[in-house]
């Protein structure tokens, strides 16, 4: 349960604003922080907090990207694909990467490491390609710097990449060998 | 909205009205020009959603260097238009306004947001049950565009026949995101169940609350959805809009007398027979607005149930079998002849006031003045005659400067669309201020939570009134019409005013409105509360003026009717010392309540006027000799007088159940037998009679009943107006009689104290009854789609008593009180006040009295299985 785990931080929260519900995005933050993805206890657990109905908070965690109401992997990347990003080819970039990491549009790798996402507008169009990993900004990406960052990721978890061929683009080659 | 007259020219005529008024309401009530609205709803805030509402606004030029008025070479004044249309709904009247509402841009755009919002609708118009009655339709007709330039194939596709909790339907793909329903929710119950989930094309309705769609107002929704998105669950696929006749009528449910229409149709399933397929609100903004309870509205199933006893029924050879109605009424007039002025009648809450008024001419016959009501529990009602709130008040016009108390009462439960018209009034500034023993929905939105202990809210009355006199917050000029006030004083000298905010808030308040239950009170508790709180109204000059005085809430749809024709709880309660020789019970289900179980079997005979045959209305009792089968309000015309002292008139829908009468019918067949004149031949005679006999009703003839009061906003005036399903207020809206205050007699304060009370023994609660609003009583179980809100039986348990007697939540337990033992599940928590177990009413077919009493709860220990 957030509210006795995390009672200060709660605490905290609620004391930087004047009305209860305005804290409802920082605590659905700690909630996906905590479990991953904003579960629907969690949703529950929020409302009790605030005082709301349930509904609301699923709501607002359903009107924002940057809230998942499904499991999703370690990292999560988010790549914006609407047109100013799409020009500097951000849209090919994508679906590059969704065949580098062999998972499906929206979704996330076998082994639980990559959650892949479009989102709109990340306000960094003139930086693009861009994506978010959890949130954190890697702009004027190209496939060579993102398979870096992939492997920089995969050794922070200490989950390697599954074999050296993951390093062509070819997702055929990798199956291969 | 500021009262100031201004000129709004629109497409360039120029029309009188007040400033501040929003420009669709504007052009519609005070120029007759339709502005097309989807979102926009006159009982919410505009939110300028849907974009519907576009029109072309302009100004009235000045000069900037001299402040003149730029006139064009005609010499009328230049308009400066806007560079882009603007939405009516969130704009407001102001002086020099113009506005255009037929220009290309203007047409162009309801085109365009036409096809904008059906580039994403299903068009399945031939089986939805909105067709007919949908703005969308009509809208599409009237401004759209005739062909798409979608390809079907390419239309989102989203949820359908999603359950939006028990009673209402989802279709996402109709729906066009103009949160109607959310904001009725949001706004007009408080119940936030509702919510957007996801965005843009993905948007979609939701309720995860538990249950889902959890609020006892979910049905309006229907209504207001200017699409078929909402469907309830009653009326889904059951009939064509135009194929029903809407009969006006007024809810059985309740003391409020939500007036309805009833939706009929010769109806295949039901065999051939006109049948009720929808219950929808009909507007009258002195009673329910626009808005009816789920209870109201789903709760008409028992008019043609087949549980409804069919044919008379008369005791032969010790059992109780079918009779003819010549043969039951001469056993009963045989029976009622030989007691005499030894009969008694009791009178259930459905009982209209032509069937009161024939009983009463029964009783007056054979000289028995045992005229008692159903409900025994209440107390004596001539307060509510003094100072009842003024007739042609309005909760609607209540709001800052205002105050509403609400003691002794859950209003959600007992009296729903009360509930919202308080908790709206004080959403408008009203000063609400809640007293009860326990915690209620209500308390949300009050100023001001009164917690009592048991049995004292005569005390909090009290209080608030010594509070008034020793800091004169009395009203001078009332105080010269009122007798006793000194004797008053003087009573209430050194009474405890911990309440003094509420009491200055109250009696300071430019209009009160005191609700006042019988929640925890016995007769001698609740007469006292009903004194006290005249006793304030009168002292602070809230008495005889229009939107103020005191509204009883009383449990049954025509209580107040049964007190008006001579009928009282005294006179039932009178029965348990007095037994009459022959009993009958109307309508009562008097078995319900232990004591009176017991009177059925030390009276002679009983003789039942009912709907159902069931143990409540004495089928299981030898002495029930004869057994008459009664019609619903559907089945017949007839008048119910709501708390309010509104006198409303109904109109028959359908045809009757089995061979069943009009009350006042069968109980004239009986007074025919004895000797008495033929009855009337239809029941608008039985109250021509009536309003020559009743001074209060001398007004209340039929035809005068039947008069509309004009309504506004006049959102049920036509269906495509606002665009929802409300019916027009068509059949009457009915009168209400003048309370004493009203007129210039002299008021009588009189000091009252709370009566003694239960007093537990050693080991003992009190077990104090409590109304909820879905019970099992026949007249709503019926409504099989109610059954999964309707609660389990239970026991609400303090949570220190329940660790003293070792129970814990979720127990079953049985309540012993007053010889009669209750089986229920035990919740545990604070609701339930210390020393006090609430016991809902109705919920478990037990029979439980009707007041409070001492009695004991007794977990009940599972038998330990033998290994």
């Amino acid at each position: 349960m957030l509210k006795e785990k995390y009672a200060d931080r709660i605490a905290a929260i609620f004391a930087k604003y004047p009305d209860k519900r305005s804290a409802m995005m920082p605590l659905l933050y700690l909630a996906q922080e905590e479990y991953g993805y904003v579960t629907p206890e969690a949703l529950g657990e929020i409302a009790a907090l605030i005082g709301v109905d349930p509904t609301q908070v699923r709501s607002i965690s359903g009107f924002y990207t940057m809230f998942r109401e499904e499991p999703k992997g370690k990292y999560w990347l988010q790549v914006c694909t609407d047109l100013p990003c799409a020009l500097r080819g951000a849209e090919q970039f994508y679906q590059e990467l969704l065949a580098e990491l062999d998972v499906e549009d929206g979704g996330t790798t076998a082994d639980g490491m990559f959650t892949v996402e479009r989102v709109m507008c990340l306000a960094a169009c003139d930086r693009a390609p861009v994506l978010q990993n959890n949130f954190h900004y890697h702009e004027n990406l190209d496939m060579d710097k993102m398979r870096a960052l992939i492997r920089q990721w995969r050794e922070e978890a200490g989950q390697p990449a599954p074999d050296a061929a993951a390093d062509s683009a070819d997702p055929d080659d990798s199956a291969a060998g | 909205m500021t009262e100031n007259t201004v000129t709004l020219h629109i497409d360039g005529t120029p029309y009188q009205m007040p400033e501040g008024m929003n420009l669709v309401d504007a052009a519609r009530i005070y120029a007759g020009i339709e502005i097309p609205i989807f979102c926009y709803h006159p009982k919410m805030e505009p939110v300028g959603m849907c974009r519907m509402c576009l029109v072309d606004i302009g100004f009235e030029a000045r000069d900037r260097a001299t402040g003149e008025p730029v006139l064009n070479p005609d010499g009328t004044p230049q308009v400066r238009w806007g560079r882009k249309l603007e939405t009516g709904c969130t704009t407001r009247v102001t002086a020099g306004m113009h506005i255009r509402t037929k220009t290309q841009a203007v047409t162009k755009a309801r085109k365009d947001i036409l096809e904008f919002l059906l580039s994403s609708h299903p068009l399945d118009c031939p089986i939805c049950d909105k067709g007919g009655e949908c703005p969308l339709q009509d809208l599409t007709m009237r401004h759209g565009p005739g062909t798409s330039r979608m390809a079907f194939d390419e239309k989102k596709r989203l949820g359908k026949h999603l359950p939006l909790g028990d009673l209402i339907v989802l279709d996402c793909e109709r729906c066009i995101q103009c949160a109607r329903c959310i904001r009725f929710q949001a706004e007009v119950v408080g119940d936030d169940v509702l919510a957007f989930h996801e965005r843009a094309r993905s948007l979609q309705i939701i309720s995860i609350s538990d249950p889902p769609f959890d609020t006892y107002f979910g049905g309006n929704t229907a209504d207001v959805c200017p699409v078929g998105a909402l469907t309830t669950v009653d009326f889904r696929f059951g009939a064509r809009p135009w194929e029903m006749e809407n009969i006006p009528s007024i809810s059985p449910h309740g003391p409020v007398g939500e007036n309805i229409a009833l939706g009929v149709r010769l109806d295949r399933d039901s065999g051939g027979v006109k049948r009720v397929k929808r219950v929808l609100p009909r507007q009258n903004e002195e009673v329910n607005e626009i808005w009816i309870s789920d209870k109201t509205r789903f709760g008409h199933h028992f008019t043609l149930s087949p549980d409804r006893l069919q044919t008379p029924l008369l005791r032969k050879r010790g059992e109780l079998v079918e009779a003819s109605w010549s043969d039951a009424i001469k056993a009963a007039a045989k029976a009622v002849k030989e007691a005499g002025n030894r009969v008694g009648i009791i009178a259930g809450p459905m009982m209209t006031n032509e069937d009161l008024y024939m009983l009463r001419g029964l009783a007056g016959h054979v000289g028995s003045r045992k005229l008692g009501v159903w409900p025994p529990n209440l107390g004596d009602p001539d307060p509510v005659a003094e100072v009842g709130i003024a007739a042609g008040s309005r909760l609607t016009a209540l709001g800052k400067g205002d105050a509403v108390l609400v003691i002794a009462s859950d209003l959600e439960e007992e009296a729903p669309i009360w509930f919202l018209q308080a908790k709206q009034a004080a959403d408008r500034g009203a000063h609400l201020v809640v007293a009860n023993m326990r915690t209620t929905k209500l308390d949300r939105y009050a100023g001001h939570v009164i917690a009592y202990d048991f049995n004292e809210g005569v005390d909090v009355l009290n209080g608030l009134t010594a509070a008034a006199i020793s800091h004169r917050w009395t009203n001078r000029s009332a105080l010269e019409r009122v007798n006793g006030y000194d004797e008053l004083t003087a009573a209430l000298k050194g009474t405890r005013q911990p309440y003094k905010e509420a009491a200055e808030a109250m009696a300071k308040a430019r209009n009160l409105v005191v609700f006042v239950g019988d929640d925890g009170l016995d007769p001698e508790g609740h007469t006292a509360l009903l004194r006290a709180a005249a006793n304030f109204l009168i002292i602070t000059g809230h008495a005889g003026q229009l939107n103020n005085g005191l509204v009883p809430v009383w449990p049954g749809a025509n209580t107040q009717g049964a007190f008006d024709l001579g009928f009282s709880s005294e006179n039932t309660r009178a029965m348990l010392k007095n037994p009459p020789e022959v009993l009958i019970l109307a309508g009562a289900p008097a078995a319900a309540d232990p004591a009176y179980a017991a009177l059925l079997d030390r009276v002679e005979t009983v003789i039942s006027l009912t709907m159902f045959h069931n143990a409540a209305a004495g089928a299981d009792a030898p002495t029930t000799a004869v057994v008459l089968p009664i019609q619903s309000f559907a089945e017949r015309d007839g008048t119910f007088t709501s708390a309010m002292r509104r006198v409303q008139r109904f109109y028959t829908a359908h045809g009757p159940a089995g061979q069943s009468l009009p009350a006042w019918e069968a109980v004239g067949l009986i007074g025919e037998r004895l000797g008495m004149p033929r009855p009337p031949r239809s029941s608008a005679l039985v109250m021509q009679a009536l309003t020559e006999e009743v001074r209060l009703y001398s007004e209340m003839t039929y035809p005068a009943l039947a008069r509309v009061a004009e309504q506004f906003p006049p959102i049920g005036a036509s269906p495509d107006f606002y665009g929802g399903a409300t019916r027009s207020a068509a059949g009457g809206t009915g009168i209400a009689w003048p309370s004493r205050a009203e007129g210039r007699g002299k008021l009588t304060v009189k000091a009252v104290r709370a009566p003694e009370g239960v007093k537990p023994g050693p080991g003992e609660l009190v077990i104090s009854p409590v109304r909820r609003l879905y019970d099992r009583t026949p007249e709503f179980y019926t409504a099989t789609l109610m059954h999964g809100r309707i609660p389990e039986p239970f026991a609400a348990v303090n949570t220190a008593d329940a660790s003293r007697l070792g129970i814990a939540n979720g127990d079953s337990v049985v309540v012993h009180v007053a010889g009669a033992a209750v089986h229920v599940t035990a919740v545990v928590d604070s609701y339930a006040p210390e020393g006090v177990v609430l016991l809902p009413l109705y919920l478990s077919s037990e029979p439980m009295p009707l007041v409070p009493l001492a009695g004991t709860v007794e977990k009940i220990t599972e038998p330990v299985p033998a290994d």
